[in-house]
């Protein structure tokens, strides 16, 4: 029993399920953050999972795309707080239920 | 076979920290229990063969971002809200929803063979870096890219601290009624 | 000294602009305005510098020109624009009194505009004009010399509107900006015609090559109607810009602005870049001839109709605005009949004396305390004696008097349109009949303004007074000018460092169109000349000389006769009657086509209403739930595929 491929890819789409399920399925403002960044590191996982599956260059280029993911996933988490934290100013409220101005 | 043994052990303690986020209820132990699978899945980089990315998810992910969310969450003072249920009405219909996507991606993954190849490179931190840094001719152009994301990191800080500032302009204002 | 970089020249004004308009922009808080000191010396200094410039590179050129690339402007595969400049004997002309005549009326704009709040903005707006006819004049290509054809009528709509708290002044400069909008149009789409052949052909250097290489003789044939639609159309950009028939009625209504701008941009330089670009496309031209006799055509009635309307003006300032159309029209008619070289010399002299004459008219104004209409003036020629004699030998230069500037290049323009063909004499008994009527009007002008008793009443009779020195210089500089510049050329004491100096351009277009020169005594046209500015002054000293009765203005001077003052002979009749049939098919637009389109756009409203109420029924508020379900939408579509291989 060596380690295989298919193994690594299953743990990401366990973990991207999960953060799913987490920002959709929960209405604090928080775990949604959290759920999507848990989906975006499942991302980052099925990335070098997969980039270990080629060979040369393009399995740099699979290492080296994770690293900007991250750096864009901090910009992310950056803007998407200071949002939480307006909200919620204006809202007194972390239920994103709270939150809906759509009127249908 | 070491490898498939720490991979488990890895991926359980992964996938058992997620869960924890899904089902905590206060988000501080959500927040916790996500670095605990981020360190994790860290550690996952590293078995694969690319240590680099483990130590930026370290000092990033695991590092950076969440202490930002930890200390919003401590900020914030509501940030629990126990009037809202952990789970409503609308989750009934995400569960099925979710679990449809996930297996037919599995589906998906399971019906194309694929496996590691012998020579894929290994992402060292000395390999990655002189990669990402390199400005020689015919090179790929990764440190562009590095500065256009340096670049979007600094604007997202701009926005962020004009977005979570109390007012713009409020001092000011002050003073005049004064 | 020719080592120097030519985009030093329109660099200068471009400098003084930015430095004015900061000035301006500075001062504009403040309510007694920037000090006149500083800006007016920074006003006059730049222009003086660009001139200053231009007479070095003037004295160094080479005999083939200079051409220099700034930089790269556009390049877009197929097409290539540089910013690029061409020094070469017509632009030197055109430059050398352009900056000097430019650098003359910001020194008289000094004692003109004195004490007005808007000081730095008008000299802003001069420095910019002057830039704009710069880049027009010395690009070397079509696109470039767009750029500053626009410049120019910017600065021209500005600075007609200076005085923008008068609505009259606003609708004046808005009527300028249109008119010329619809040659402008020409203009593009000219180069349009010009691009779709080759993208080179914008360039000047391009062009010529094109159109001389004998390699090209087959192609160029089967291109001829190609060039005929680029010739009319450039030729349309030139009515406009120069104010001829059928685009001639802003001009009159442009002396609405100061009257320094209208001696520079409406008589000097301005209105006569349509007779550069004709010297500048000679070679095109020179190819379809039948363009070439419509250029004669609208030259000839342009002059004559405009003549005609002068006669009835009494404001001083638009009897010289059609005096500037009926020239105008000369030199059109000169460049129609490819005697480009005697066109552009009639430009050069007619700057001088026509700035000479509105400079005069200005300092008339100026002395009467903005009175212009000449039925309240009179014997002004003892209380004002300098303005008068400038206005008096600008006088005899426009109406042709021998030995004066205007009598060489009219002359000649009239010798050219003699000695062109079959038709020429017939050209040349209008453009003589039309240069008796240029007497006339220009000797009641004369008459009316200097001559006789003062018509004003007491009190404006005591104010009259000289103008101050700043604006008495440039004014006898012209003079000067407008008596000496004709020996430039005086083909009959055999003077003519003009037309060798310009024979590199146009000279061999003149050659090819102009084959058979019939040889005429050049004496007896003179005569004829003579003697028509003669009988036309005696005819205006007829009419108006004396002390005759002069019809005082029925009613006081603000609301004077609209009919009379700004009757342009009937060109605003046939642009209203233009305007109405546009507006009938708006109409008919509005009212047919919009009902089909509204109806088209209510049916559908109507269907999106529809289904938007029946989509909104699915509509929940909770975010999640939508986000739910599009995932479930994903994954039923991703079986699809997987299953189908495809959706259908």
């Amino acid at each position: 029993m060596e380690l295989q491929a298919i193994y690594v890819q299953i743990l990401a789409l366990v973990l991207f399920s999960i953060g799913i399920l987490t920002a959709i399925s929960r209405r604090n403002m928080f775990f949604v953050l959290m759920g999507v960044e848990l989906a975006l590191n499942a991302v980052n996982l099925s990335f070098i999972g997969f980039s270990k599956t080629f060979a040369g260059d393009l399995s740099v280029a699979g290492q080296i795309v994770p690293l900007f993911t991250i750096a864009v996933a901090a910009a992310e988490a950056c803007v998407g707080l200071a949002m939480v934290i307006l909200i919620f100013r204006n809202q007194e409220s972390v239920d994103t239920d709270n939150y809906s101005g759509m009127k249908g | 076979m070491l490898a498939l043994v720490y991979f488990i052990i890895l991926a359980v303690i992964a996938v058992g920290a997620a869960l924890c986020v899904l089902l905590s209820k206060h988000p501080l132990y959500g927040a916790l229990s996500l670095i605990v699978s981020m360190l994790s899945l860290a550690g996952i980089y590293g078995l694969l063969g690319s240590p680099f990315i483990g130590v930026v998810q370290v000092m990033v992910y695991a590092g950076a971002i969440m202490m930002l969310l930890t200390f919003v969450i401590m900020v914030l003072n509501s940030a629990k809200d126990g009037n809202t249920p952990r789970f409503d009405k609308v989750s009934l219909f995400v569960f099925p929803a979710v679990i449809a996507l996930a297996g037919l991606l599995g589906f998906a993954l399971v019906s194309v063979p694929f496996g590691f190849n012998a020579e894929a490179v290994r992402g060292s931190v000395a390999f990655t870096s002189s990669t990402l840094f390199n400005v020689e001719e015919g090179s790929r152009g990764y440190f562009i890219l590095f500065e256009a994301i340096g670049v979007l990191l600094l604007s997202a800080m701009a926005a962020a601290i004009l977005m979570a500032k109390r007012r713009i302009g409020y001092t000011a204002s002050e003073k005049e009624e004064n | 000294m020719t080592n120097l970089p030519l985009w030093l020249i329109p660099l200068f004004p471009l400098i003084g602009t930015i430095a004015l308009a900061a000035i301006s922009l500075a001062s504009s808080g403040s309510k007694k305005g920037p000090s006149e000191g500083l800006t007016g010396g920074l006003a006059v200094l730049f222009p003086a510098l660009a001139f200053v410039a231009v007479v070095a590179f003037a004295a160094n050129m080479p005999v083939e020109g200079i051409q220099q690339t700034l930089c790269n402007w556009m390049d877009i595969g197929s097409f290539r624009a540089d910013i690029g400049f061409l020094f070469d004997p017509l632009s030197r002309i055109m430059l050398l009194f352009v900056t000097g005549i430019g650098t003359l009326i910001a020194i008289y704009s000094l004692g003109y505009m004195h004490g007005d709040r808007g000081f730095a903005r008008f000299f802003a707006y001069i420095n910019l004009f002057l830039f704009s006819m710069i880049v027009l004049v010395l690009s070397d290509s079509l696109l470039l010399t767009f750029l500053g054809w626009e410049g120019v009528g910017l600065c021209s709509y500005l600075l007609i509107g200076f005085w923008n708290a008068d609505l009259n002044n606003c609708k004046a400069a808005n009527k300028a900006f249109i008119v010329n909008r619809v040659g402008d149009i020409g203009f593009i789409l000219g180069m349009l015609c010009l691009a779709m052949v080759s993208g080179d052909l914008l360039n000047y250097a391009g062009l010529n090559a094109f159109l001389k290489d004998a390699a090209n003789v087959e192609v160029i044939k089967l291109l001829l109607p190609i060039f005929s639609l680029a010739g009319i159309l450039f030729f349309v950009g030139c009515t406009g810009k120069s104010a001829q028939i059928p685009l001639l009625t802003w001009l009159p209504d442009a002396m609405a602005g100061p009257t320094p701008v209208s001696a520079l941009i409406h008589a000097a330089t301005m209105v006569t870049s349509g007779v550069y670009l004709m010297a500048r496309l000679s070679n095109l031209f020179v190819l379809i001839p039948g363009v070439m006799t419509i250029v004669v055509f609208v030259g000839l009635l342009t002059a004559f109709w405009a003549a005609i309307a002068g006669l009835f003006q009494n404001d001083i300032k638009k009897v010289l605005a059609y005096s500037t159309i009926s020239q105008l029209g000369y030199m059109f008619m000169a460049a129609g009949v490819a005697a480009f070289d005697a066109s552009i010399f009639h430009v050069f002299t007619h700057a001088f004396f026509k700035a000479a004459l509105f400079l005069g008219a200005g300092a008339v104004i100026h002395s009467l305390a903005g009175e212009q209409d000449m039925r309240r003036m009179g014997g002004l020629l003892k209380k004002t004696p300098v303005t008068a004699c400038v206005m008096i030998f600008a006088f005899f230069a426009i109406i042709g008097f021998p030995g004066f500037a205007g009598f060489w290049s009219k002359d000649l323009i009239l010798e050219r349109l003699y000695t062109f063909g079959d038709v020429g004499p017939i050209y040349y008994g209008i453009a003589l009949l039309t240069a008796i009527i240029t007497a006339i009007y220009m000797g009641r002008l004369i008459i009316l303004t200097f001559f006789g008793k003062f018509r004003g009443g007491e009190e404006l009779e005591k104010h009259v007074h000289e103008a101050p020195a700043s604006m008495l210089v440039p004014m006898v500089v012209l003079a000067v000018g407008a008596v000496f510049s004709g020996y430039m050329w005086a083909d009959m004491l055999g003077m003519t460092c003009f037309r060798d100096m310009l024979a590199p351009v146009v000279g061999s277009a003149q050659e090819a169109f102009r084959a058979a020169e019939v040889h005429v005594n050049p004496m007896m046209l003179a005569c004829l000349g003579t003697a028509a500015a003669v009988i036309g002054m005696v005819i205006a000293w007829i009419a108006y000389g004396g002390n005759k009765h002069i019809p005082a203005p029925r009613v006081a001077y603000p609301s004077d006769g609209v009919q009379a003052t700004t009757w342009t002979l009937f060109f605003d009749y046939v642009h209203a009657i233009f305007i109405l049939l546009v507006n009938v098919l708006a109409w008919i637009v509005d009212k047919c086509v919009n009902q089909l389109v509204m109806f088209v756009q209510w049916i559908i409203g109507a269907i999106a209403v529809l289904l938007g109420d029946f989509a909104s029924g699915f509509q929940v508020r909770k975010v999640r739930l939508q986000l739910c379900l599009s995932l479930v939408g994903v994954v039923v579509l991703t079986a699809l595929v997987f299953i189908y291989g495809g959706i259908i």
